[in-house]
Order: structure tokens, then C-alpha cells, then sequence
């Protein structure tokens, strides 16, 4: 399902932020990249959705180079994949349901098919009655939950996640958890990144560590 | 703010297109207007045989382009300047002779014929025996129409350099506008946006300043074009020509309106294209 070959990726001269990452997530896999901040996981991250492109290397998705998909056709990758920014990266003039129709919206989805699947995606997260905020109005973790709600109401091939649950409560962030955790077992691949070494333990099926830029073990539980 | 700067710029370049415009199409109806009361008049040896008159008079009359012929001999010529100018009578007087030339005073049909079937029948008028000298308006029409041309000239080229600054600002606007919503064309590019899909709206954005700043010039032209008589007041001559100014034919408004659009098109077309990369 996914990949990736040799993967270095070099920001500044004589500094690797990776380095010969290869590792591969197979599909229905509920995989956690962990490691300390500065390791290199958001990097590893933005090289799967092709935000950046890694110095070397090779990264295959679903049989598909995804370093030779031209910019213009890019979106051919992005509509399979459900992203969980860390910075959530929400629209603040557009209100909690068009910050999530519009994954759908791009998709050229029927507006009524649309408010259905956000409402439930928003329902998924306990905020569908916020559905007609501004996400400045909203707290930063509610912020999170409609980034999240955003990432899996297009129920995605592959959920990558960037810190999820960091700025939710335990409680919160085991639902959010449940939540990937549904959507995996109906067929979805998940990555998430994280530190939380709580949520590795109950949820992890797959578990890469990361450490200065270097893959040091993968697990699986 | 920025938009009402970019709908100023495209209306001041079609106003100033548009007032060009409507000026040579009025220098052009003044042409019309002389070539159709086009006469030209024939001035004749003062000892013409009357062989030879008969001859241009006949050679006039069997022109399909001819409405009348009047013949003026040289002692009619005097009477009709003593009517017209009694107040120089006395010039005539002091010559003691006539110097008026017969002539023969000639009229088109309205409207049938063109300056160059005019020509060629005055030409071949002019080289017969007996004819001195003729007197044709085509010179006034032909200026007028010089006038209309250098009109249209000076308007496209003023427009011209007006349309490349317009297209500029649109641009600019048009990146500030991106700008302003960079992280929102992030997101949707990381969504699986198309860039057609993200680019639509700033088109649509571009498209609508342009005819916007097209229909606000046509209005102010017409304005201007109306506020033109009031200006003038009751001044008599040519002006009266222009003082019932006509306005832009409907084709040359589709145009203007359609060029708005298509200058907003193309000046939002490029802002977007270093945000569609990643």
C-alpha cells in the first residue's frame, strides 16, 4: 500500500532531517510514527502527500510512484488521503461546515449529499452543533476535532495524521482514537504520528520510531 | 478597497477609448452628412463656345450621378455676390470688369454614389475643353474623415498603453487577493482541489471587475456625452454637429464591455500560477 525506499530528505547543508527511511505500511495497517520532537515525523509525513519532496528515494503508493505524479495531477493522490495537519490548518473566515464540505466540494458532491456526510463527520466528533461557527469561536481542541472531522468525511484510503490528539484530554483523544480506529477497520489505512505513549500502547498495531531522522525499530504489536 | 482601485482603472481606460471612439464616429457622421449634400461646381473659360457648353452641360446631365445642373453666367455670378455681400458692392464697382468665370453649379443624388464614382465623373469633367477649374467638397469630407481616422488612431493607441496598465493592476489585485488567501488554496490543494477548481474563482473575480469597470465607462460616457451639449450652449457652426453628439454604436458597447472581461481574465490568469505548484 505504502512504500518508501531509501528516503532522505536534507533541508539545510550537512543537516539530514531524514535518513534512509524505508519502511512498508500494508494496506488496513493502524500504524503510529513516534519519536521526539525534531525526529523527523511531520517531514515524513508532508513526503507522503507530497507537500515536500525528499532529497532521495522513491515512495510508492498503491503501486504508484508518487514522486513522478505531475503538480497538476497531484490532486489525483490527495483526494484518496484524509490529512490531519498539526497547525489543523482551518479556514478562520469560513465557518466549521464549510471548512469540512469542502474536501467534498471539490468532489463535485451533491450539496445535499454534503451537508449529510459533514454533519455526520461533525457528529463523529461531538461538534455538529457548532456545525455553523467560526473555528475562531471554537477552543483549540474543538479546532482539532473539526481538522479531524475534515480528514475522514471523504472516508479516505489512507488517514495521515499529524499529532491528532495533541491538544485534547485523554478522554478526548481516546475517542478521537476509537473514532481512526472505526474507520481502519472498515478498510482505511491509518498513519498517525504522535509521542503519546499511552495511545501507542491501547491502539498500535504497527510502530516506527523515529530519532533524528533515522528509522531506529519497527514493531509490530 | 483594491477592487474599486482595479474597477477605476479599467473604467478610466474605456472612458478614454469610449470618448475616442465616439468622437470619430461623429467626425464620421459629419463626413456623411457633407458627402451627402455633395455638390461640386465647374468653373468655365469666360469664352467657352457654346459647343463646349453644351457639351459639359449634356456630359453632366447623362451621369447617372447627377440630380440637377444649373448653369451661372459670369454676369449672374456678379448679381449673386452683390445679393450675397451688398456690403462689397463697391470692390466690384472699382474693377470695372467682371471676375467672376461662368460656372455650372452640380448636385449628386443623395446618397448613391460614392467619393470615387464623384471623382472619376468630376476628373473626367475637369479635362474637357472650356473647363477651368472645379470646386468639389470631397476635400472637406475626405478631411473629416482624416480627422476620424487620427481620432481612432489616437484613441486605441491612448487605450492601448491604458489596456497593458489596467491589465497590470488587475494582476496585482488579483495577487494580493491570492495572497490574502494563500493558506485557504493551500488547503485546498492538499485536498484534492484541481487547480481549475481553485483558479475559477479568481477568474470569475477578474472576469467581474473587468465588466464592471466596462459598464461603469459606458455610463460615464454617457454622462459625459450628454453633459456635452449643456457645456456648449447654443454655439452655432460645425459644433452643431457635435453638439448632438451620438453615442457608441451597439457592437462598439459589446466590445468594450466584452474586452473588460477579457483583460479581468487574463490579468487573474498569472497571480494564481507559483500557488498551484506542491
Amino acid at each position: 500500500m505504502i512504500e518508501l525506499y531509501h528516503i532522505w530528505k536534507q533541508y539545510q547543508k550537512a543537516q539530514w532531517a531524514l535518513s534512509d527511511i524505508t519502511f512498508r505500511v500494508d494496506k488496513g495497517d493502524f500504524c503510529f510514527i513516534t519519536g521526539p520532537s525534531g525526529s523527523g515525523k511531520t517531514t515524513l509525513l508532508k513526503i507522503l502527500y507530497r507537500q515536500i519532496f525528499p532529497t532521495e528515494g522513491q515512495i510508492v503508493i498503491d503501486n504508484r510512484n508518487i514522486l513522478k505524479i505531475s503538480d497538476h495531477k497531484i490532486y489525483q493522490l490527495r483526494r484518496h488521503m484524509g490529512i490531519v495537519f498539526q497547525d489543523f490548518r482551518l479556514v478562520f473566515h469560513k465557518k466549521v461546515f464549510e471548512n469540512v464540505a469542502v474536501v467534498l466540494q471539490v468532489l463535485g458532491i451533491p450539496r445535499k449529499e454534503i451537508r449529510r456526510r459533514v454533519f455526520n463527520a461533525l457528529r463523529m466528533v461531538n461538534l455538529h452543533n457548532k456545525m455553523w461557527e467560526y473555528p475562531a469561536h471554537l477552543s483549540y481542541g474543538e479546532q482539532q476535532r473539526v481538522a479531524i472531522a475534515r480528514a475522514v468525511v471523504n472516508s479516505p484510503k489512507i488517514i495521515l495524521a499529524d499529532e491528532p490528539t495533541g491538544n485534547l484530554d485523554t478522554e478526548l483523544a481516546f475517542e478521537i482514537m476509537s473514532l481512526f480506529k472505526d474507520i481502519n477497520t472498515k478498510g482505511a489505512t491509518v498513519l498517525i504520528c504522535t509521542h503519546d505513549r499511552e495511545l501507542i500502547r491501547n491502539f498500535g498495531q504497527k510502530i516506527l520510531f523515529l530519532y533524528k531522522g533515522k528509522l531506529l525499530r519497527k514493531e509490530s504489536l | 478597497m483594491r477592487n474599486f482601485f482595479s474597477i477605476t482603472i479599467i473604467c478610466l481606460t474605456f472612458l478614454t477609448v469610449g470618448v475616442f471612439l465616439a468622437l470619430a464616429n461623429n467626425l464620421e457622421h459629419v463626413a456623411e452628412q457633407i458627402s451627402n449634400n455633395m455638390a461640386a461646381v465647374f468653373f468655365l473659360d469666360t469664352d467657352i463656345s457654346e459647343e463646349q457648353l453644351n457639351a459639359i452641360e449634356e456630359e453632366l446631365k447623362r451621369s447617372q450621378l447627377v440630380l440637377e445642373t444649373t448653369f451661372v453666367s459670369a454676369e449672374q455670378a456678379v448679381d449673386k455676390f452683390r445679393e450675397k455681400f451688398p456690403e462689397l458692392q463697391g470692390i466690384i464697382e472699382n474693377i470695372k470688369i467682371n471676375p467672376f468665370p461662368p460656372s455650372i453649379e452640380t448636385t449628386f443624388k443623395e446618397k448613391t454614389i460614392t467619393f470615387r464614382e464623384a471623382s472619376g465623373l468630376i476628373t473626367q469633367i475637369k479635362n474637357m475643353p472650356g473647363v477651368e477649374d472645379v470646386q468639389f467638397n470631397q476635400e472637406w469630407v475626405d478631411r473629416v474623415n482624416s480627422f476620424s481616422r487620427l481620432a481612432k488612431a489616437v484613441g486605441f493607441f491612448l487605450g492601448g498603453i491604458l489596456v497593458l496598465a489596467s491589465f497590470f493592476i488587475i494582476s496585482n489585485v488579483i495577487k494580493l487577493n491570492v495572497l490574502a488567501r494563500k493558506d485557504e488554496i493551500e488547503i485546498l490543494r492538499l485536498v484534492g482541489a484541481t487547480n481549475t477548481f481553485i483558479r475559477v474563482p479568481f477568474l470569475l473575480e477578474g472576469i467581474t471587475l473587468g465588466v464592471i469597470g466596462g459598464l461603469v465607462s459606458l455610463f460615464l460616457l454617457l454622462l459625459l456625452i450628454n453633459s456635452i451639449p449643456i457645456y456648449l450652449g447654443s454655439r452655432p457652426g460645425v459644433l452643431n454637429e457635435l453638439i448632438n453628439f451620438r453615442y457608441l454604436t451597439l457592437s462598439q458597447s459589446i466590445t468594450i464591455i466584452a474586452e473588460g472581461g477579457i483583460i479581468g481574465f487574463l490579468g487573474s490568469l498569472t497571480p494564481l500560477a507559483r500557488f498551484l505548484k506542491t
